[in-house]
């Protein structure tokens, strides 16, 4: 049978690289393709150009058969390609009606002005598709993360039933800012659309992906490496084609976890923010890891962001090394000791505009001037040492912070942090979005650090992170702490233990 | 091209661009590639990037100050009145006029956490109240003796160089060395770059942006003081048709106004710019009254050219 969606020998070239080469690629109706890849594999690239946000260099897309070349993600849409990107994109003052409809108004059009009656009634339609409860005339700024995620799902199925032809659904990290149950439920969703639709799913969580595609190609540099059916793959061996090369240490470097630990860093007494969380309390000694689990909503994002001094806290004390510290503004969590950790690497963590030595002593600038001028050839040796011991893959000191990948940036916002000498380090999502090798670079330093005696709260991007990293985890529910499990090595909670506790 | 590559042509193209007006502008009139009228254009032009210079800082922040032409004709006013009765000392009042002006922007801003054009187009508005109220809403004249004795740093002549070069040439180290080689220039970078960051870094951004606006109203204060000194008075109107250039001067020399990338050197090269598209303009016969409409057309298609179109997804 002709497949819905075909690329043949697709190569696009931007200025010093060759972001894909020759891939081909097929999509057959009613499937579930997975798409995998290590950051700059050209996965972005490959959706792009499925999107009509860039043209192909040389090769050809087919869609149901004929030649396509969509002109914009809107020609893409009306041709049957719909996608959820990873960056939300939808507009917070807008309803939730709205917003599944946008630009496509005209479809509720009575005498020249929008019949909100019918428009709303429609939205429930697609909203039941993806199970979200919600009344459609509510602004979306009300919703949270992932009901916001949900009307984006919805968004892009109401393609469905409203073209001739068949339709391929593009779903671009759609789990990344979901939590279990959310993802459980869009797993559901996409075995209900597959009657119908066909579905490129794109995830760097290797087991989802597994989970909900009937094919997997995996991509590396451009090209594709490896295509398999998921009943034949697995985990570890998908990982090799990702990163080409084998696993050669255990993951989360739990060998490396330290058991016994410092003096009593940091103490937490009844920390509250109206609406986030309440009367959270806990003592945390150099060198300890503590995972923060929870749901998004559960008030673990705010507790790190208090902890930053990014969001001030109600009530409840803070101590650090027995003394009460004020966190109302960032300096104030800095000088306290506090190295926060953003989760939004590109718009908190970096400063894109500034060089890789810029970016490193930015927090320790002090330390790297005098009289207010900078001391820079201290700075470069500084800086060099820690490109060197965390194997940051950098051309120079002064090569600029976009230049580098995520991998690599995270790194320098890590080593920002060693080179103040933050006591505690807040880590909110610290793996976000980084491909798998630099993931491993950056649980190696998280061990490193707590070898040094940084005491460490750590929110991670999965809960198999959490466990495989902490000492012991505070699972937080609707604001408050549900259930506390410590988590040596050999005697780690598994992930059902915390889910239960967690929803 | 590589990043690197675009770079250099990105700072090259504003040199090449003066190189070629003045070459353009010899070939009508050779004589003013002479070392003496070279001179004297670019003494005629310090005024402009005096006042532009301290405005850098500010659009390298990503802010803009717009209040900067009525602190320049406020200064002229305070240094015009108060010079017969304090000597040196009206010259420094005037200055810290002119900074004051920049203080209250800062704290506008920051207190009021209101945009930066809005708040130095209202602190504008005051200024140009207090340069009506300073100067009793006219010209004040400054005798020869006064501009002899206080004012012959800023406009006499030493070995056949205008002394308006020199200060211009000492204002271009100073804030260069300040805005490359220290910490708060290098903080102005980040803020304009990637505020956010440099916020959860922990750095007191505020005290960065103060800074900022104190040392544009600063600079905009010396433009006022020179600019006074040239003309031989002081007067509420005297810098008004000033801003647009001024602006247009930052921005042609490859300053974004998105912030975070620009220097100092790159607006004296503006200024000059702008200085010989006006010499050009007057020798093609534009009139003075429709030169403002030729510094609007460079400021837009330079703004176009610079500005970094990632931070700017949106035009409003």
């Amino acid at each position: 049978m002709q497949p819905l969606l075909e690329l043949r020998k697709v190569t696009k070239e931007f200025p010093g690289v060759r972001a894909l080469d020759s891939v081909d690629l097929h999509v057959d109706r009613r499937e579930v393709v997975g798409l995998i890849g290590e950051n700059g594999a050209g996965k972005s690239t490959l959706v792009k150009i499925l999107a009509g946000i860039h043209r192909i260099d040389s090769g050809s897309m087919l869609f149901d058969g004929s030649p396509a070349s969509f002109r914009s993600p809107r020609d893409a849409f009306n041709h049957g390609l719909t996608m959820v990107f990873q960056e939300q994109s939808i507009i917070p003052t807008l309803t939730v009606a709205e917003n599944i409809f946008l630009g496509r108004e005209q479809e509720f059009l009575r005498f020249g002005v929008i019949d909100k009656r019918a428009m709303n009634a429609a939205a429930e339609v697609e909203l039941a598709k993806v199970h979200l409860d919600c009344n459609p005339a509510t602004k979306c700024a009300s919703l949270d993360f992932a009901a916001r995620q949900m009307v984006e799902i919805a968004k892009a199925l109401s393609l469905d039933g409203r073209i001739d032809s068949d339709i391929v659904i593009l779903l671009d990290e759609p789990t990344s800012v979901l939590e279990r149950q959310e993802i459980d439920l869009l797993f559901e969703i996409i075995k209900e659309l597959k009657a119908k639709a066909s579905i490129i799913f794109i995830s760097h969580r290797l087991d989802e992906v597994l989970q909900v595609s009937d094919r997997v190609y995996v991509l590396r540099d451009g090209a594709v490496v490896h295509e398999t059916a998921s009943t034949e793959a697995t985990i570890t061996g998908l990982h090799e084609h990702m990163v080409g090369r084998q696993l050669d240490h255990e993951y989360y470097r739990e060998n490396k976890q330290r058991e016994l630990f410092g003096e009593s860093v940091l103490s937490v007494r009844n920390l509250t923010i109206e609406g986030e969380f309440r009367n959270l309390s806990f003592d945390l000694a150099e060198g300890q890891i503590l995972g923060i689990a929870g749901v998004v909503g559960s008030g673990r994002e705010s507790f790190a962001r208090c902890l930053g001094g990014l969001l001030p806290p109600s009530n409840g004390e803070i101590l650090v090394d027995g003394k009460p510290v004020r966190l109302n503004q960032p300096h104030q969590a800095v000088l306290a000791g506090f190295g926060f950790v953003p989760s939004e690497r590109k718009s908190e963590g970096i400063v894109t505009g500034l060089s890789v030595s810029e970016n490193m002593t930015l927090a320790a600038g002090d330390r790297f001037s005098r009289f207010g001028f900078i001391k820079f050839e201290q700075e470069r040796t500084e800086c060099q040492r820690w490109i060197d011991r965390l194997r940051i893959r950098t051309p120079s000191t002064k090569t600029p912070m976009q230049s580098l990948s995520g991998g690599n940036q995270q790194k320098v916002v890590l080593s920002k942090w060693q080179i103040f000498g933050s006591k505690v380090a807040v880590l909110d999502h610290p793996t976000r979005g980084i491909d798998v090798g630099a993931k491993e670079d950056v649980y190696e330093l998280i061990r490193e650090m707590a070898d040094q005696g940084v005491a460490i709260i750590l929110l991670g991007d999965t809960l198999e992170e959490v466990i495989g990293l902490s000492n012991s985890i505070l699972v937080l529910k609707d604001g408050e702490v549900s259930a506390k499990f410590q988590a040596p090595v050999g005697a780690k909670p598994d992930q059902i233990e915390l889910i239960s506790k967690m929803v | 091209m590589t990043e690197k590559q675009k770079e250099l042509l990105r700072n090259l193209v504003p040199i090449f661009t003066l190189l070629a007006l003045v070459l353009g502008i010899a070939a009508f009139e050779p004589g003013f590639l002479k070392p003496a009228n070279l001179v004297t254009v670019t003494a005629d032009t310090m005024t402009l990037f005096l006042m532009a210079s301290g405005a850098t800082f500010v659009i390298m922040l990503g802010s803009i100050d717009l209040s900067i032409q009525a602190i320049a004709s406020m200064t002229s006013c305070i240094l015009a009145a108060l010079l017969p009765m304090f000597g040196g000392t009206a010259l420094l009042i005037a200055l810290a006029g002119g900074a004051t002006a920049g203080v209250l922007s800062g704290l506008v801003v920051n207190y009021f956490r209101i945009p930066s054009f809005v708040a130095t187009l209202a602190i504008g508005g005051i200024m140009t109240s207090v340069a009506f109220w300073a100067s009793n809403e006219r010209s004040i004249y400054i005798s020869d003796e006064d501009k002899s004795t206080w004012l012959n740093w800023a406009t006499g002549t030493s070995v056949g160089i205008d002394h308006e070069v020199v200060v211009g040439l000492v204002v271009l180290a100073t804030l260069s060395a300040i805005l490359s080689l220290t910490r708060f220039g290098r903080l102005v970078r980040a803020v304009g770059s990637q505020e956010r960051a440099v916020v959860a870094s922990g750095i007191n951004v505020n005290r960065i942006k103060f800074f900022a606006f104190v040392i544009s109203g600063l600079m905009a204060g010396l433009a006022g003081i020179v600019m006074a000194a040239r003309l031989g008075s002081g007067s509420p109107t005297l810098a008004s048709e000033f801003l647009l250039p001024a602006i247009a001067c930052i921005i042609v020399g490859g300053t974004a106004i998105t912030g975070g990338v620009g220097s100092i050197w790159k607006t004296f090269v503006g200024a000059l710019i702008i200085a010989v598209v006006r010499i050009g303009m007057t020798f093609v016969g534009i009139t003075v009254l429709a030169q403002q409409i030729v510094f609007g057309l460079v400021l837009v298609i330079a703004v176009a050219m610079t500005i970094d179109r990632t931070k700017v997804s949106v035009v409003k």
